[in-house]
């Protein structure tokens, strides 16, 4: 009977010290609560205790309320986005993130993200398509496949092939300018371009779509030394003159853009310009026996010529997969 | 120089559209079909796991448009022009209702015009007969008789469905987006007036041709371009233009004869060809308030 009058004094204790301004042990409580929650969620400066502290109570009562995981949730454990999103953005609303952290504790964040796609020891292949634009009277349009091999994950060496004979069209702005002002313009046919070049990757970002999508991408500059095989087209005496292909010595430089969309496939598009010594038509008809004479039909000197290309096309990335050297 | 006339309008042999189109198709469909490739296109195939999962993309990133207004003073020049370069002095106005989404205008006034290499070499050395004498009264005046653009305005929808940053050298990081363009333009155009060889001797051919008519084109207008922000309210904006109208770039007869595509001794609005009009543009892009939002 004495141990149940001193059990029923002791719980009347408990039941009414709080109400009379608590017990120092419940303070002590809501005080280790009350610095969890700011810590966690807010960035309250200390001068603003009191009304950090009644903002922080309703908070937690809501959470004890709900689920009863304020203990986890008060403390913080393992709570890294929590706590990194509360040193950066300051004061935020604790409610709408508290649900799915109660599985967060055991994730990781790694402060530095590894490379998406490393490019080192890979072999990439390039199908395009390919065409002129600084040419208002012919259109050099072409098939490419080039062949990248990457020694480093910036560095690359490579052949590139385009294939224009058949492909290229004229416009009407030479015929025009032909019978308007009767002045011929002399323009050539490509067959085919082959090229050395070496390609840098000096730039490289990411892009969000609408905040959904994340696409790696980078921007490189390319250049090399080559081969084009052209001939005139006969313009000014196409009964008599016949030309053949002939190789030219062409240099390229250029920009291109990669968007990678997944590890070994991406989208680029590239702009480079190669530039050669051209021979063209004479625009002078020999006179006699000499107009069949073939050494007159190519006009005097050489001229440069830059062939301004935009390619579109694909990469393929081999091996497909690969391994990264470091650990996250 | 030759002076003959050639009767052939294409010189440059070339394969059948539709050998071209199977190429290409084949080549398509070649690609298409190889197993190496993933069954769908999609964005990079991170699987975000754990806290990050269900999160979007990017987390407190600056929010350049949505609700500001963008000023841009920029300088374009016109590309693959037949007979003259125009460089334009450029000015946009745009709302941004979101971040992808911005409503504006865009002017510009093509203050600087350059001869093309083909206007000089027509300069020196074209040649005029009875034949042509309408298209080219006198060969040293060609360049008055050329279109030119004067003046453009444009009533524009921009679209920005890319946005990030990129690294230079990685020691220059800066936010930059992706935008694309389009709306309805109206061009200010001086041309060659309109003419006919019918009673009209020699002399009256000569004064006809620096004789200009101007009139403004209504043209849908396209682009893209690319935007790099240097702080929360100053941007460079590179961008890419295409204005598609018909005219008469080079004050010549070439068309109108009821017999097909040929000259019918007149200059007026059936010498007019469709192109779409080039231009690169760089510009330097202010936005007000000159604060930007950070998101969650």
């Amino acid at each position: 009977m004495k141990k149940s009058f001193s059990a029923l004094l002791v719980l009347l204790a408990v039941v009414l010290l709080p109400l009379a301004g608590g017990t120092p042990w419940v303070q002590v409580a809501r005080a280790q609560m009350d610095f969890s929650l700011d810590e966690a969620e807010t960035d309250t400066p200390p001068a603003d205790d009191a009304q950090s502290d009644s903002g922080a109570d309703m908070t937690f009562d809501e959470g004890q309320a709900e689920g009863g995981e304020g203990a986890d949730f008060g403390g913080g454990g393992g709570d890294v986005i929590g706590q990194l999103a509360a040193e950066d953005e300051g004061a935020q609303g604790a409610t709408g993130d508290a649900a799915p952290r109660a599985t967060a504790s055991q994730e990781e964040v790694y402060a530095v993200q590894q490379v998406y796609a490393l490019r080192i020891n890979r072999v990439e292949l390039l199908p395009s398509f390919a065409f002129t634009v600084n040419d208002p009277y012919v259109s050099h349009t072409a098939l490419g496949l080039g062949l990248n091999y990457w020694f480093t994950n910036v560095l690359a060496v490579g052949v590139n092939f385009l294939w224009y004979q058949g492909l290229s069209s004229e416009s009407d702005l030479n015929f025009f300018v032909r019978r308007s002002t009767r002045l011929a313009v002399p323009i050539t046919e490509w067959q085919m371009g082959a090229h050395l070049n070496f390609t840098y990757v000096p730039l490289y970002g990411k892009f969000s779509a609408f905040n959904q999508f994340i696409f790696q991408w980078d921007a490189y500059i390319v250049g090399g030394v080559g081969l084009m095989r052209t001939r005139p087209v006969p313009v000014i005496d196409p009964e008599i003159r016949q030309f053949s292909y002939q190789m030219r010595v062409a240099f390229n430089v250029g920009m291109g853009l990669r968007v990678f969309l997944s590890r070994f496939l991406t989208f680029f598009t590239e702009f480079r310009d190669y530039a050669y010594l051209e021979k063209f038509e004479n625009l002078e008809v020999a006179l006699g026996g000499q107009r069949t004479d073939a050494s007159t039909w190519f006009a005097s000197g050489s001229t440069l010529v830059n062939n301004t290309t935009v390619q579109v096309g694909f990469t393929l990335f081999f091996p497909f997969t690969f391994e990264y050297h470091l650990p996250k | 120089m030759n002076l003959r006339t050639m009767n052939s309008r294409r010189m440059l042999p070339t394969l059948p559209a539709t050998s071209v189109l199977t190429c290409v198709l084949v080549a398509c469909l070649t690609l298409a079909a190889s197993p190496a490739l993933p069954s769908h296109a999609s964005a990079q195939d991170v699987q975000v796991t754990g806290p990050l999962a269900g999160a979007p993309a990017v987390r407190r990133m600056r929010i350049y448009r949505e609700g500001r207004l963008q000023l841009q003073p920029g300088f374009a020049i016109t590309l693959q022009d037949q007979f003259d370069k125009a460089m334009v002095f450029t000015l946009q106005a745009q709302y941004h209702i979101t971040d992808w989404l911005g409503v504006g205008v865009w002017g510009g006034y093509a203050g600087v015009h350059l001869n093309t290499d083909l206007t000089k070499q027509i300069k020196a050395q074209g040649v005029t007969t009875d034949r042509n004498r309408l298209s080219l009264p006198d060969r040293a005046n060609f360049d008055q008789q050329i279109g030119q653009m004067q003046w453009m305005a444009a009533l524009q929808l921009t679209f920005v469905p890319l946005r990030g940053k990129l690294a230079l050298f990685q020691k220059l990081f800066v936010d930059a987006d992706f935008h694309i363009f389009l709306g309805a333009a109206f061009v200010g155009l001086e041309e060659r007036a309109d003419v006919s060889s019918t009673g009209c001797n020699v002399a009256c051919l000569n004064d006809s041709q620096t004789l200009r008519s101007s009139r403004v084109a209504i043209a849908p207008t396209f682009g893209a371009g690319l935007t790099m922000y240097l702080n929360d309210y100053l941007g460079l904006s590179v961008e890419w233009r295409g204005i598609l109208f018909a005219w008469n770039r080079s004050g010549t007869d070439e068309s109108g004869s009821p017999n097909g595509d040929f000259p019918d001794g007149e200059i007026n609005s059936s010498d007019r060809f469709l192109s779409l009009n080039h231009m690169f543009q760089i510009g330097l892009t202010f936005y007000l308030p000159t604060e930007a939002h950070i998101s969650e």
